[in-house]
C-alpha cells in the first residue's frame, strides 16, 4: 500500500502538477459523485447529472477563480486581501454604470472595471508595503471604502448590465459561447499567465522570496516595498477582471455586497495550497480550490440546503488548512 | 498651583483622549450650526441608539486587541446571535430572560472557540475570527431556518428589554442604555486596569513570553479576551434587537469594523499592550457621531462606509508611525 | 572568607560535536562578587544554562547552600533562589514597574488587584537598594539601566540568594554603572553570592573579589583580583597553544589602491566616529568582544540601518549609501553572522537564493527569468565552491551551515560584489568547513576581491587578517598590521576602558 503510494508519488504527471493537487481533483470527482448520489435522496428524484448545472457551477468557478489567483500573490507575500469580493463588486458597479447610463463603449467599461480594480489595489499595497499597515486591517478597511464608493457612483440603485440580445452584450461570449464554457478557457489562459509570472519572472521571484524572509531579500539589495505593493495591484488587477466574469454570468450587481466571496477566493487558495504563511503559493491549486468552492455551492443548493451551509463549510475548510500547514511546519522545525 | 493640577488632569485623561474630546466637541458645534434638523433631541436618541450595539462590541474587541490580535467575528456574530435569541422566544416560547442568557451565551461560546484556536493552536487571530465570522454568518439562519428575526414589540410580552434602552415617558424618549453603558465601561476599566485577567491581557499585548517566564498560564488568560470579546457581542446582539425591528440573517460583516475602529481611535494599539476602555468609550462616541451627523450636512448614508474605511486606515497608520518612532528612540 | 553558598564541581556538558564544558569548577561565597571572565564561546554562559537547569549537565554536582541540587528549568532555579538577571530583559513595556515586578504574584483584595500595596512593596525594594525609581512609571519608559535595576529588585523580592549579572553593563552609561555598582556593593553587603559575567577589566578591577578565567570550556585558574594585575588576567584568557598557519605578514602589496574608504560614520549608540580604509586584495579583520558595534559599522556601510552621518568612498568616490540597494550597486556585499535571518531564504532552493542580488540580470524580455542562464551560472559557482548538494533544486534549509555560507557567497560572486563584508564568517560550522570557508576567503582576495571579516575568534582573526581593526563600546580602539598583531594585544584594545 505504501509503497503502491510512493510509486504514485513518483509517477511523472502527478510530480508535475504536484500529489497535493491530484488529491485535490480527486476531491472534485468525489464530491460530484457525493452530490450525484445525494441529491435524488434529499430532493426526491430531482438530479444533480446536468450540463446546466456543470455550467452553473463553472460560472461561480470563473470570478471565484480570479479573485483567487490574485490573492495568491497577496498571500505569497505574506499578506492577506480582504477587500477583493466588494472590490470586485465596486469595479462592476462602477464600469456597468458607465455603460448603462454614460453609454460609453463596452471595451472601454471593461477597461475601467479593471482599473477601479488596479487602483484599489495600489492603494492597499501602498499603505501595506509604504506604510506598514496589517494587511488585514487596510484591506477590511478598503472594503467597506469599495463598498460605499459603488453605491454613491450608482446612487445606492442596483446595476444590470445589457441582456444577452442587447447590444454591446458580447462580453457574455466572455464567459459561455454558443453553450460552450469559454470562461473556463479564459481563466486556464488568465491561470496560465499568472503561473508565467509567479514563478518564471523576477517580480513573481521576488513576492515569494519575500513571503519567506523579508529581511533577507532587502539585505540582498531588491526594493522590497515595490513588489509587494505590485502583490496587492495584482490582486485588485484580477478583482476587476473577475467583476467582468461575475456580471457576464449573473448580470445584475447589487451595491454594499461581495464580502462573502473574500472568504471563498481565500479558501480557493489555502486548499490548493497556497500557505498562510507566506513564501509558498500554488497557482494550479487555486483554479482548483475554486472549482472545489463552486462545486460545493451547486451541490449544497442541490440538495435543497440553504447558502448558509456553504458560509459554515467555507469557515470551517479554512480553518482546517491553515491549522494543517502550521501544524505541519512545527512538525518540521 | 493651578497649573500643576491642570497639567495632572491631562495627564491622567490622556493627550490622546483629550484630542478625541476636544474633536467631539469641535464636530458637534459644527453640525449643529451647520444643520438645524441636527440640532434636535431626537438626533441624540438617533445617535444613541446606533451607538449602543457599537459601543459594546468595541468594548469587547478592545480585550483581543489589546492582545495584539483582533476579533472579525463580531460582527456577523451580533445578528446570528440575536436571530438564535429571537428563535427562542418566537418558535421554542422561551420568556425573554433565558432568549438573553442564550444569546450571550453564543457569544461567549463562539469567543471561547475563537480564543482555544488562537491560544492554544497559535492560529494567527486574523483568520481564525474570520473563519468564525464566515461560520457564525451561516450558522444563525441554519439554526433558526433561515427566518429573520424580531424580538417582542413595544405592548408585547417581553418587551420590557427595550426599556433597558430606551424608555418613553410622556412621548418624550429617555436614552437610559447609556446609564448601561456608563455603567459597563466602568466595570470593564476597573476589570482591565486592577484585576488579574485585566493584567495578564495587557502583559500578553506587551510580551507574552515574559509573561509565560513568570510562571503564569497566559493560554488561560489569552483565552479570556476572546471570550470577554464574544460576551459583549451577545450583549450587543441585545442591544441591536433593541434598536431594530427586524433583524436579516446573514447581515453584520462590517460592524466590527466599527467597533475596532472606535477602539483603535481611542488609542489602543493594533501591537497590543496599551489601550483603555475610556478611550474606547471615546472612539466610538467619535465614530458614531461622525456616522449620525454627516447625513445632516448633505452626505448620503453611503458615505459611511467610506468614512469608517477612511478612519481605520488613518488611525492605524498613526498608530504605526507611533510604533515605530518609540521602537526608533 | 565567608560561607560558600554555591560550589559548582566538575561540570561536564558535550553538544553533538562540542565539549562545551570540560570539567568546570566554580564556587562563590555570601557576600562576593566574583566575575566569570573568558572569550566568546569560552563557556561562561552554557555553565550559567546549567546552573539554572536550561541544559542538563553530563557529569559532576552542584551544592547549592549546603544542600546538593539539580534543577530542571529556570523556575525551579528561582525558587530556590538563584536568579540571572539577562542582557536582555523580560519586561513587559507597557507595564508599570510594580506591576513587572509583581507579575504572577499579584497581591489581592478579593477580585481587584491591590496596586497600591505593590507600589508600597516595590518602594521598599528599592529603598533597600538604594534606588530612586517610581513604581507606577513604565517600564518600556525607563532606560535600560533602570530597567535593569528593576530587574535587580525583582530578583531580590524572589528572595534570591545567589544573582548572577550576564554582561549587565553592555548597554548601560558610565553613571548607570556607578550606580547598578553602587547597588552591586550593597547586595554584597547583604551577603548575597554574585556572579558577574563581564569583559570589562576595568569592571572587574573596581567590583570583583575573585575572578575565575574560562577557555575553550574549561576552567583555567581563580584569581583574587586585588592580587593581580589586567595582564595576568588577559594571559590566562588568550593563553592558548597557538592554530595552525597563523598570517606572519601582510600580503596585500603596500600600493594596493584603496577600494572602501569610510570616514567619521556614526550610527546610533554603537557606532561612534568610525574611520577606516580597506585596500584591494586585503582581508580586513574586525575584532573585538560581543556588542563592540562591529556588526552595527558593517550594517551601517551596508545601508542596512540608517547613518547619522559619516562618509563612504568607493574606489575614491564618494558614493551615497542609503540603502542596501545602493551598497550592492556599489559592488558591497554582505554576509550577515546571522544567516538564517538575514542571508538566505530557507524555503527557496540554491538557485533562487544564488541570484536573488542579481536577478535583474537574468531577465529577458519582459519580466521573464532566463532559468537557463541563472543555473548554469549556480551550477557553475556550486562547482567552483564545492557547495555540498545533491542538486542546484535543493531547498536552502536541508543544506549544512556552511554549505549555506557558500550559497551566499555565491550569491554575492554572481551579483560581481568587490567588497564582501563577512560577518562572523564560520559562525554555527564545523570544524572542516570551516577550513574551507578560510581557503575560499584566501582564493577571492587573490582574485582581487577585498574582505572586511568581523570575528570574534581570536585565532581567525590572526589567522586570516592582513590588518586588524579592534573595536570596543562603537569606537575602534587600535589598528594593527597583522605582523605586530598578538592575541595580547588584541584583547588590551578590546578591553580597553574608554575615557569618555
Amino acid at each position: 500500500m505504501k509503497a503502491a503510494l510512493q510509486k504514485f508519488k513518483n509517477l511523472r504527471f502527478v510530480k508535475l502538477i504536484g500529489f497535493n493537487r491530484v488529491v485535490l481533483i480527486l476531491i472534485i470527482f468525489l464530491m460530484y459523485g457525493f452530490f450525484t448520489i445525494l441529491t435524488p435522496i434529499l430532493r426526491n428524484g430531482s438530479s444533480f447529472v446536468n450540463y446546466n448545472r456543470v455550467m452553473s457551477a463553472l460560472n461561480y468557478a470563473y470570478f471565484i477563480g480570479f479573485l483567487g489567483l490574485g490573492v495568491t500573490f497577496v498571500i505569497a507575500t505574506g499578506g492577506i486581501d480582504f477587500s477583493i469580493g466588494p472590490v470586485m463588486f465596486c469595479s462592476a458597479l462602477i464600469s456597468g454604470y458607465c455603460l448603462t447610463k454614460f453609454n460609453l463603449p463596452l471595451w472601454f467599461c471593461i477597461f475601467i472595471s479593471i482599473a477601479v480594480g488596479a487602483l484599489f489595489g495600489s492603494i492597499g499595497g501602498y499603505f501595506v508595503a509604504f506604510r506598514h499597515l496589517p494587511s488585514f486591517i487596510t484591506s477590511m478597511a478598503l472594503m467597506q471604502v469599495a463598498k460605499g464608493v459603488g453605491s454613491i457612483f450608482t446612487k445606492t440603485q442596483s446595476v444590470t448590465w445589457p441582456a444577452a440580445e442587447a447590444t454591446s452584450s458580447w462580453y457574455r461570449y466572455l464567459v459561455k459561447w454558443n453553450n460552450l464554457p469559454t470562461g473556463f478557457v479564459i481563466l486556464c489562459l488568465v491561470a496560465a499567465i499568472c503561473a508565467v509570472v509567479l514563478y518564471k519572472t523576477r517580480a513573481g521571484r521576488y513576492m515569494l522570496c519575500l513571503g519567506s524572509n523579508k529581511e533577507a531579500v532587502r539585505l540582498s539589495g531588491v526594493d522590497t516595498r515595490r513588489w509587494e505593493m505590485l502583490a496587492y495591484i495584482l490582486s485588485g488587477t484580477l478583482a476587476g477582471v473577475a467583476a467582468i466574469f461575475y456580471v457576464g454570468a449573473y448580470t445584475t450587481v447589487q451595491p454594499g455586497l461581495g464580502d462573502t466571496f473574500n472568504n471563498e477566493a481565500i479558501a480557493a487558495c489555502v486548499m490548493g495550497g497556497t500557505s498562510m504563511a507566506g513564501g509558498s503559493a500554488s497557482i494550479l491549486g487555486t483554479v482548483i480550490g475554486a472549482i472545489i468552492v463552486a462545486l460545493m455551492q451547486e451541490g449544497i443548493l442541490a440538495m435543497g440546503f440553504t447558502i448558509s451551509y456553504q458560509y459554515v463549510l467555507t469557515g470551517l475548510i479554512v480553518l482546517g488548512a491553515v491549522t494543517a500547514d502550521i501544524m505541519s511546519r512545527k512538525r518540521r522545525n | 498651583m493651578t497649573r500643576a493640577t491642570g497639567k495632572s488632569i491631562i495627564k491622567a485623561i490622556g493627550t490622546q483622549r483629550l484630542v478625541i474630546i476636544g474633536v467631539l466637541i469641535v464636530l458637534f458645534a459644527f453640525f449643529s450650526i451647520a444643520s438645524e434638523s441636527f440640532r434636535r433631541y431626537t438626533t441624540l436618541i438617533t445617535m444613541s441608539s446606533y451607538m449602543y450595539y457599537i459601543m459594546l462590541m468595541s468594548i469587547g474587541v478592545t480585550f483581543p486587541l489589546l492582545t495584539g490580535g483582533v476579533d472579525l467575528s463580531i460582527g456577523t456574530g451580533v445578528i446570528c446571535y440575536s436571530i438564535v435569541g429571537s428563535f427562542i422566544i418566537r418558535q421554542m416560547g422561551m420568556p425573554i430572560g433565558v432568549a438573553m442568557l442564550v444569546t450571550i451565551g453564543m457569544g461567549v461560546a463562539i469567543g471561547f472557540f475563537n480564543g482555544v484556536i488562537v491560544a492554544k493552536l497559535e492560529l494567527p487571530p486574523f483568520i481564525t475570527t474570520l473563519c468564525s465570522m464566515m461560520i457564525v454568518r451561516g450558522l444563525g439562519s441554519i439554526l433558526t431556518g433561515g427566518m429573520s428575526g424580531v424580538w417582542p414589540m413595544a405592548g408585547q410580552d417581553g418587551s420590557w428589554f427595550r426599556d433597558l434602552f430606551k424608555v418613553t415617558i410622556d412621548g418624550t424618549i429617555y436614552p437610559v442604555g447609556m446609564v448601561l453603558i456608563i455603567i459597563l465601561v466602568t466595570v470593564m476599566s476597573i476589570v482591565l486596569n486592577h484585576t488579574r485577567v485585566g493584567r495578564y491581557i495587557l502583559a500578553i499585548g506587551s510580551n507574552k513570553e515574559a509573561l509565560k517566564l513568570s510562571g503564569v498560564n497566559a493560554a488561560r488568560w489569552h483565552i479570556m479576551a476572546y471570550v470577554f470579546s464574544g460576551f459583549f457581542a451577545g450583549l450587543a446582539a441585545i442591544a441591536y434587537a433593541g434598536t431594530f425591528s427586524n433583524i436579516t440573517p446573514g447581515t453584520g460583516a462590517g460592524l466590527e469594523l466599527d467597533a475596532i475602529g472606535g477602539a483603535i481611535i481611542g488609542g489602543t494599539a493594533m501591537t497590543g499592550g496599551s489601550g483603555s476602555i475610556i478611550g474606547t468609550f471615546l472612539g466610538v462616541c467619535l465614530i458614531s457621531l461622525l456616522k449620525t451627523g454627516l447625513p445632516y450636512i448633505g452626505l448620503q448614508a453611503n458615505w459611511q462606509q467610506i468614512i469608517t474605511g477612511a478612519i481605520i486606515i488613518t488611525a492605524v497608520t498613526i498608530d504605526m508611525a507611533r510604533n515605530r518612532k518609540q521602537r526608533a528612540g | 572568607m565567608n560561607e560558600v553558598i554555591l560550589t559548582m564541581e566538575g561540570i561536564d556538558k558535550s553538544f553533538p560535536g562540542v565539549h562545551a564544558l570540560d570539567h568546570v569548577s566554580l564556587e562563590v561565597a555570601k557576600g562576593e562578587v566574583h566575575a566569570l571572565m573568558g572569550e566568546n564561546g569560552a563557556g561562561k554562559s552554557t555553565l550559567m544554562k546549567v546552573l539554572t537547569g536550561i541544559y542538563s549537565r553530563d557529569a559532576g554536582s552542584i551544592v547549592y547552600d549546603g544542600r546538593k541540587v539539580c534543577f530542571s528549568s529556570p523556575r525551579e532555579a528561582q525558587a530556590a533562589g538563584i536568579v540571572i538577571v539577562h542582557q536582555e530583559l523580560n519586561m513587559m513595556g507597557h507595564l508599570t514597574v510594580a506591576q513587572n515586578i509583581f507579575i504572577g504574584r499579584e497581591h489581592t483584595r478579593g477580585f481587584l488587584i491591590d496596586d497600591a500595596q505593590m507600589n508600597d512593596a516595590a518602594r521598599q525594594l528599592f529603598r533597600q537598594l538604594n534606588i530612586d525609581i517610581d513604581p507606577k512609571e513604565k517600564m518600556g519608559r525607563l532606560t535600560v539601566g533602570k530597567q535593569q535595576m528593576c530587574e535587580i529588585a525583582k530578583a531580590i523580592s524572589h528572595e534570591a540568594k545567589v544573582i548572577i549579572f550576564d554582561e549587565p553593563s553592555a548597554a548601560l552609561t558610565d553613571t548607570e554603572i556607578e550606580q547598578l555598582f553602587r547597588i552591586i556593593r550593597v547586595l554584597r553587603n547583604k551577603q548575597y553570592g554574585i556572579v558577574y559575567i563581564s569583559h570589562r577589566m576595568d569592571e572587574i578591577k573596581q567590583i570583583t573579589d575573585r575572578v575565575t578565567v574560562m577557555r575553550d570550556g574549561k576552567t583555567v585558574g581563580t584569581l583574587i583580583t586585588a592580587q593581580s594585575s589586567k595582564d595576568d588576567i588577559v594571559r590566562m584568557m588568550v593563553g592558548r597553544v597557538i592554530f595552525e598557519k597563523p598570517k606572519t605578514v601582510s600580503h596585500v602589496p603596500a600600493d594596493a589602491p584603496v577600494v572602501l574608504k569610510v570616514a567619521n560614520l556614526n550610527a546610533g549608540r554603537m557606532v561612534r566616529d568610525v574611520s577606516f580604509e580597506l585596500r584591494k586584495g586585503e582581508i580586513l579583520g574586525f575584532s573585538g568582544l560581543m556588542g563592540a558595534g562591529r556588526t552595527e559599522t558593517a550594517r551601517a556601510v551596508f545601508g542596512a540601518d540608517i547613518k547619522e552621518s559619516g562618509e563612504v568612498f568607493i574606489n575614491g568616490k564618494k558614493v551615497q549609501i542609503h540603502s542596501p540597494q545602493d551598497a550592492v550597486r556599489e559592488g558591497i556585499g554582505y554576509l550577515s553572522e546571522d544567516r538564517k535571518r538575514y542571508g538566505v531564504v530557507l524555503k527557496k532552493n540554491i538557485v533562487e537564493n544564488s541570484t536573488l542580488a542579481c536577478l535583474r540580470r537574468y531577465v529577458k524580455r519582459g519580466d521573464l527569468i532566463d532559468s537557463t542562464a541563472e543555473r548554469k551560472d549556480t551550477t557553475a559557482y556550486v562547482a567552483a565552491l564545492k557547495t555540498k548538494t545533491p542538486g542546484i533544486e535543493q531547498l536552502v534549509m536541508n543544506l549544512s551551515g556552511g554549505n549555506q555560507q557558500k550559497v551566499v557567497v555565491a550569491k554575492w560572486l554572481i551579483s560581481n560584489s568587490n567588497i564582501l563584508i563577512f560577518d562572523e564568517p564560520t559562525r554555527g560550522i564545523d570544524v572542516g568547513a570551516k577550513q574551507e570557508i578560510y581557503e575560499l576567503m584566501n582564493l577571492l582576495v587573490k582574485e582581487g576581491k577585498s574582505i572586511i571579516m568581523i570575528s570574534s575568534e581570536m585565532p581567525e582573526i590572526l589567522r586570516m587578517s592582513d590588518r586588524i581593526i579592534v573595536m570596543c563600546e562603537g569606537r575602534i580602539t587600535a589598528e594593527f598590521d597583522v605582523a605586530e598583531a598578538t592575541q595580547e594585544k588584541i584583547m588590551n584594545a578590546a578591553t580597553r576602558d574608554i575615557a569618555v
